[in-house]
């Protein structure tokens, strides 16, 4: 597999050493087998040897030293590089996933991502550590074990002995795929009912207010009961397993009873022979139990390998320029040029020939409605997704000549989706620029209309948000987001439908806020569904499809009466323009 | 909240009625441990009877009958072995349906009070997670539990009475194997522990990471989220490694001590066989029970990590179920029939905490089919009255009446059938289109379902959809733009014809267009019913037989957009900030 070389080609050597002594280990784990006989035929002479007994007791005492040593240092070996390599993996699926661009993660679930993180590389690990272990010694103690059957004891004897076990081997087979597939079944189940209570947990607002508690319990009912079914059915199957070895291995040791006692009362081999043999026999009962665990685990690992194969392929969306040929800040000016853009897996073009300039301190708005390329248009700018040569300059250079660090950091962006980090308050505003000062932060905060809300909390900026912190409503995330774009006094804002859940009022202190930053030398690109947040823009475009439909002022695109007028009109009007819509 | 019995006694009441189940397994168990017992002793009957006394001609047909014996315990042994464990399993099963149940039907009736101080996340865990975790204990501990037990019992029991003296000889390396376990399983668990919650921590961390990545990428900190990534990937491959290594060391050790007792246990019995007191057979009988012995005791050390991971959730449920302060009764109190709509507040004070008033004096009367709106700013109390009129949430002073009648006296159920709210965040379940608008109320035609639709004008956008109504929904709707999810919820509002109809307008951006059928749509939908407004947007509420302005969570204005225009107070001015921005 391609994706482990990287890790193969640096750690892989220590499977080497790992392997001999596991191979060591398995010679080894035949010798007290073999000792304890000949102490039996030691005290089975008239005189007893004592000297020669404990002398076999004592190397039966080095072997298992011996066995120890060897164990330990292979698992170490193995099973240590195996956690290596679950580091290795997991680092590699990060730092690639921190390449890959929106349209990767708008098609993946995070909950799918989660299980790359964690179950699979688990499973790649159990393959290439326990299971592979598993897999060698299960081979190498097998191996020997029937060696010293046929060698060392008696070749009909272990024929004799040995004939049920390959018919077990296929029973171990077909049984473990059987169990496989309901064990399948009943992961099905668990999905479905962890869905419903997740669903359920997430809509209960619904549910209480149209009173539907108990309908609801009725349908987790039947999943509940299907999880139970499943379960006991796997159960028939799964149950079986270990008391089939147990049975066929029954059967060997029984026929080892009757012609084993034949041969030693016929004087073919000695007592301490039977009792070495019957060493062996159980010796190699758990490498034959392991067949359904080995390759129970290496489909496991295989299927995973290939998921995260898959992730770990994808290639990067964007690539650094080559060369930097933007020497340090942006200067605020931006030149699109026809641009028309098609997302990766295809579709119609979500831009068609989009052209701007926009000059340092002047606003571009844009109108559009759902799906009409505004947002598209934002991840261009900021080179999320690679626009072709030559349709996007910043300050007369094109985009894929401009490092990433350069352009990124020169832009200040409020993103719709108001994402928060796990961290406080400040920690939050100061995600763009670590070396901001507290004052900075507070008057970033200041400048969004957050710092009162922010000062209400009994911790201030040190309040902790996210998951295990407070909640805050839409409008305060909003505001924090902008915060957080305007610390570090960005040469252009981009505002994303940023304003969206703030009130009427909030909004207005927010524009007005924002007005002193435009008129500090700032270009901004604000893209809104209301007029009311648009109509002091330089410049205003109306997107619709991909395309720009209308292009004006406020005042020249109201004057000329299309969409823009239209909306406008609507918006301010409210519902008497509604009626004879 | 009463301190409870803990741990796995609570699981007893639901074993108890299993009882007869229980002792045929336990029974199953003794004759299975037996059987295994007799294997050995068969063993050491055929050596020293007839290999060792060296008459050939003799006890061929005996050998035959104990070897044929030894079969017939080996397939006892595995017969009993399977019914055993399906019978326990099934049980098992059962009663974890049985919980899995309790803890669902448990969350269904929590109040809004409590469901706010949890997060969703802990709530799934506990009907998912930790009912799973009990789920080994069934299936794989006590299956096993009682086996492992009475096999050491029994073993311990089958060599005291074969040779005494012997036995004791072969319990000498009991004690070590006693402080190797002590001292390595305990520092084992610990770092068990410790992965477990590192490997939360990564979960958070990537989780968070993913849904967070555009913004990572935007601000340029790739580098910083790997570095803390790498610290904690490194920290959990720290805990991980020790744990090899532990393990690398622990099972090993174990090993040799039993090959040490075997040892012993020869060198012992060499000297009694040179004295005759002692026959071979019987000491290599005892080499095998020796090596069974460490079975089960490997086993019950495997086992303690999933019982006290199944401590943990069993206490973590049933501090759940146990406290019924979180629960609201949906039936108690009286039905409520036919109402007009008549919606009163009378003297309304309510805080979701303490003193932290969010609703102050609140009085206010709406006439069976009239409208109303209720406009502020943020915290001003809008939501809020939402909340209450559906009680989910008490207040604290005053009265709320439909009909003139007391909410509080009547039951929930159907207090909230007679009361349609339509949240902010519109909430789509999997299912179909139908089943999202009748939800689970099945006196609803599909004829009624088509009608609702029409009238929350989403017939349009439906009948475009590939089979119509039966059309899927997944992934909570997000194929559907947040005005095509609104004018949804309307439908499932009109579809169960409530007397009073409760809007909280959405905040989120919504299209010119859609906005358009959307106040169409509450049009219809206030035809003839009482109906609440909480405005976002001024334009939506013109209409409204009368407007309450709230700041602070007092009213502070009322009356017709008209007459508020003309009063030229707060609300003149948010509707002139809204209109004219500036």
């Amino acid at each position: 597999m391609g994706v482990l070389s990287g890790f193969f080609k640096k750690e892989g050597w220590r499977y080497l050493p790992g392997l001999v002594f596991l191979i060591a280990n398995a010679a080894l784990d035949v010798v007290p087998a073999r000792l304890l006989g000949e102490a039996v035929d030691l005290m089975r002479e008239p005189v007893i040897d004592r000297e020669a007994v404990f002398r076999t007791l004592a190397y039966m005492v080095l072997a298992a030293v011996g066995i120890f040593l060897t164990r330990t240092v292979w698992r170490s070996f193995i099973n240590g590089n195996a956690r290596r390599m679950e580091m290795w993996l997991r680092n590699t699926l990060f730092t690639h996933l921190q390449t890959l661009g929106p349209d990767f993660f708008n098609h993946q679930k995070t909950g799918d991502l989660m299980a790359y993180a964690i179950n699979d590389v688990n499973a790649i690990r159990m393959t290439f550590g326990p299971g592979f272990a598993l897999a060698c010694t299960s081979l190498f103690t097998g191996a020997f074990s029937i060696f010293q059957m046929g060698a060392g004891v008696n070749l009909r004897l272990a024929l004799a002995c040995l004939i049920p076990i390959p018919f077990l081997l296929v029973l171990i087979f077909r049984l473990g795929r059987v169990t496989r597939e309901r064990f399948r079944r009943v992961q099905e189940a668990f999905a479905d009912v962890s869905d419903r209570v997740q669903e359920n947990i997430s809509g209960i607002r619904v549910i209480k207010a149209y009173a539907q508690e108990e309908p609801e319990v009725e349908r987790f009912e039947s999943l509940n009961r299907n999880m139970r079914d499943t379960n006991v059915s796997m159960v028939k199957v799964s149950s079986a397993m270990s008391p089939m070895v147990t049975f066929i291995f029954g059967i060997s040791f029984t026929i080892c009873l009757i012609y084993g006692s034949h041969m030693v009362r016929t004087g073919q081999i000695s007592l301490g022979d039977l009792v070495a043999f019957n060493g062996y026999l159980t010796l190699i009962i758990h490498p034959v139990q392991a067949v359904a665990r080995v390759t129970n685990i290496l489909q496991r690992g295989l299927a995973s390998l290939k998921r995260y194969a898959a992730v770990v392929e994808t290639p990067p969306t964007v690539v650094d320029a080559s060369k930097n040929k933007h020497e340090g800040p942006l200067r605020g000016e931006i030149e699109v040029r026809d641009l028309t853009f098609h997302y990766p897996d295809g579709g119609d073009a979500a831009l068609r020939g989009v052209s701007f300039t926009l000059r340092p301190g002047k606003t571009l708005g844009i109108l559009g409605h759902t799906g009409s390329g505004k947002t598209t248009l934002c991840n261009l700018l900021l080179k999320l997704y690679n626009p072709a040569r030559g349709m996007v300059a910043f300050d007369g250079v094109d985009i894929h000549d401009i490092a990433l660090d350069t352009l990124r950091s020169g832009i200040g962006y409020v993103p719709q989706d108001n994402f928060l980090f796990s961290a406080t308050i400040e920690e939050n505003i100061r995600f763009y620029a670590p070396n901001a000062s507290r004052e900075e932060v507070e008057a970033a905060a200041k400048r969004a209309d957050i710092y009162d809300s922010v000062m209400e909390f009994p911790d201030g900026f040190a309040t902790q948000v996210g998951e295990r912190g407070v909640t805050l409503s839409g409008g305060q995330k909003q505001r924090i987001s902008i915060a957080r774009a305007l610390v570090k006094n960005p040469r252009i804002l981009i505002l994303d439908d940023s304003l969206s859940a703030v009130d009427a009022r909030t909004e207005q202190d927010i524009w007005q806020a924002l007005r002193g930053v435009f008129a500090g030398g700032t270009s901004g690109i604000i893209v809104a569904h209301r007029v009311s947040a648009l109509q002091n823009c330089d410049e205003i475009l109306v997107l619709e499809h991909g395309r720009v439909i209308e292009r004006g002022t406020h005042e020249q695109l109201m004057a000329l009466g299309g969409q823009y007028a239209h909306t406008a009109r609507r918006q301010e009007s409210g519902e008497e323009e509604e009626e004879d819509a | 909240m009463p301190k409870n019995r803990r741990g796995l006694s609570r699981l007893l009441p639901f074993l108890k009625p299993q009882g007869k189940t229980l002792l045929l397994c336990l029974l199953m168990v003794l004759l299975v441990n037996a059987a295994e017992l007799a294997k050995p002793y068969i063993l050491e009957i055929v050596i020293d009877r007839y290999l060792t006394t060296g008459r050939p001609d003799q006890g061929l047909d005996a050998v035959w009958v104990l070897a044929l014996s030894y079969m017939a315990c080996v397939a006892l042994s595995s017969g009993l072995n399977v019914t055993e464990a399906v019978m326990v399993n099934r049980m098992g099963q059962s009663i974890l349906m049985d919980i899995r149940r309790r803890v669902f039907t448990h969350i269904q009736h929590m109040s809004m009070k409590t469901l706010d101080h949890f997060s969703s996340g802990r709530l799934i865990t506990r009907a998912t997670n930790d009912v799973e975790t009990l789920n080994e204990l069934f299936s794989d501990v006590l299956v096993n539990l009682f086996k492992d037990v009475f096999m050491l019992l029994g073993i311990v029991a089958m060599m005291l009475w074969m040779n005494w003296r012997l036995a004791l000889v072969a319990f000498a390396v009991v004690p070590l194997i006693a402080l190797i376990t002590v001292l390595v399983r305990g520092r084992l668990r610990r770092n068990f522990v410790r992965l477990k919650a590192l490997t939360g921590q990564i979960n958070g961390f990537f989780a968070e990471n993913m849904s967070g990545m555009r913004l990572v990428q935007i601000f340029r900190k790739e580098k910083e989220k790997h570095d803390e990534f790498d610290e904690l990937n490194f920290g959990y491959y720290k805990a991980a490694r020790l744990q090899v290594r532990m393990n690398s060391l622990m099972r090993p050790l174990v090993e040799v001590v039993n090959q040490l007792g075997i040892a012993i246990l020869v060198w012992y019995g060499c000297g009694q066989i040179g004295l005759g007191t002692l026959e071979i057979g019987l000491l290599y009988a005892f080499t095998n029970y020796i090596k069974q012995f460490f079975e089960p005791i490997n086993d019950l050390a495997e086992k303690y990590t999933t019982i006290s991971s199944a401590v943990v959730s069993t206490d973590r449920i049933f501090e759940l179920l146990d406290d019924e302060t979180q629960l609201e009764d949906t039936e108690a109190g009286k039905p409520l029939e036919q109402v007009v709509g008549r919606v009163e507040f009378r003297h309304v004070w309510f805080a979701y905490e303490g003193e932290n008033w969010v609703l102050r004096d609140v009085s206010f009367t709406i006439e069976p089919g009239q409208s109303v709106a209720f406009v502020g700013t943020t915290g001003a109390g809008k939501s809020t009255i939402i909340s209450l009129l559906s009680r989910f949430y008490d207040i604290q002073k005053g009265e709320i009446l439909l009909d003139g009648r007391n909410i509080a006296d009547f039951s929930l159920r159907t207090l909230r059938q007679h009361v349609a709210v339509v949240l902010q965040d519109v909430f789509l379940f999997s299912g179909t289109i139908a089943e999202n608008v009748r939800l689970g109320n099945h006196e609803i035609t599909d004829e009624q379902v088509g009608q609702a639709l029409r009238l929350a004008c989403a017939d349009r956008f439906i009948s475009e959809l590939p089979g119509g109504m039966n059309y899927p929904v997944t992934e909570r709707g997000s194929t559907f733009s947040a005005g095509q999810r609104q004018l949804l919820s309307f439908a499932r509002a009109i579809a169960h014809d409530p007397a009073v109809f409760v809007l909280d307008e959405a905040t989120a951006s919504i299209d010119t267009d859609t906005e358009a059928l959307i106040q169409a749509s509450v049009r219809n939908v206030s035809s003839g019913r009482t109906t609440i407004i909480i405005a976002h947007r001024l334009s939506t509420i013109r209409h409204c037989d009368c407007i309450y302005v709230l700041r602070s969570g007092r009213i502070r204005e009322q009356g017709s957009h008209e007459a508020l225009m003309a009063l030229g107070g707060i609300y003149r001015k948010l509707h002139d900030m809204q209109i004219k921005d500036s």
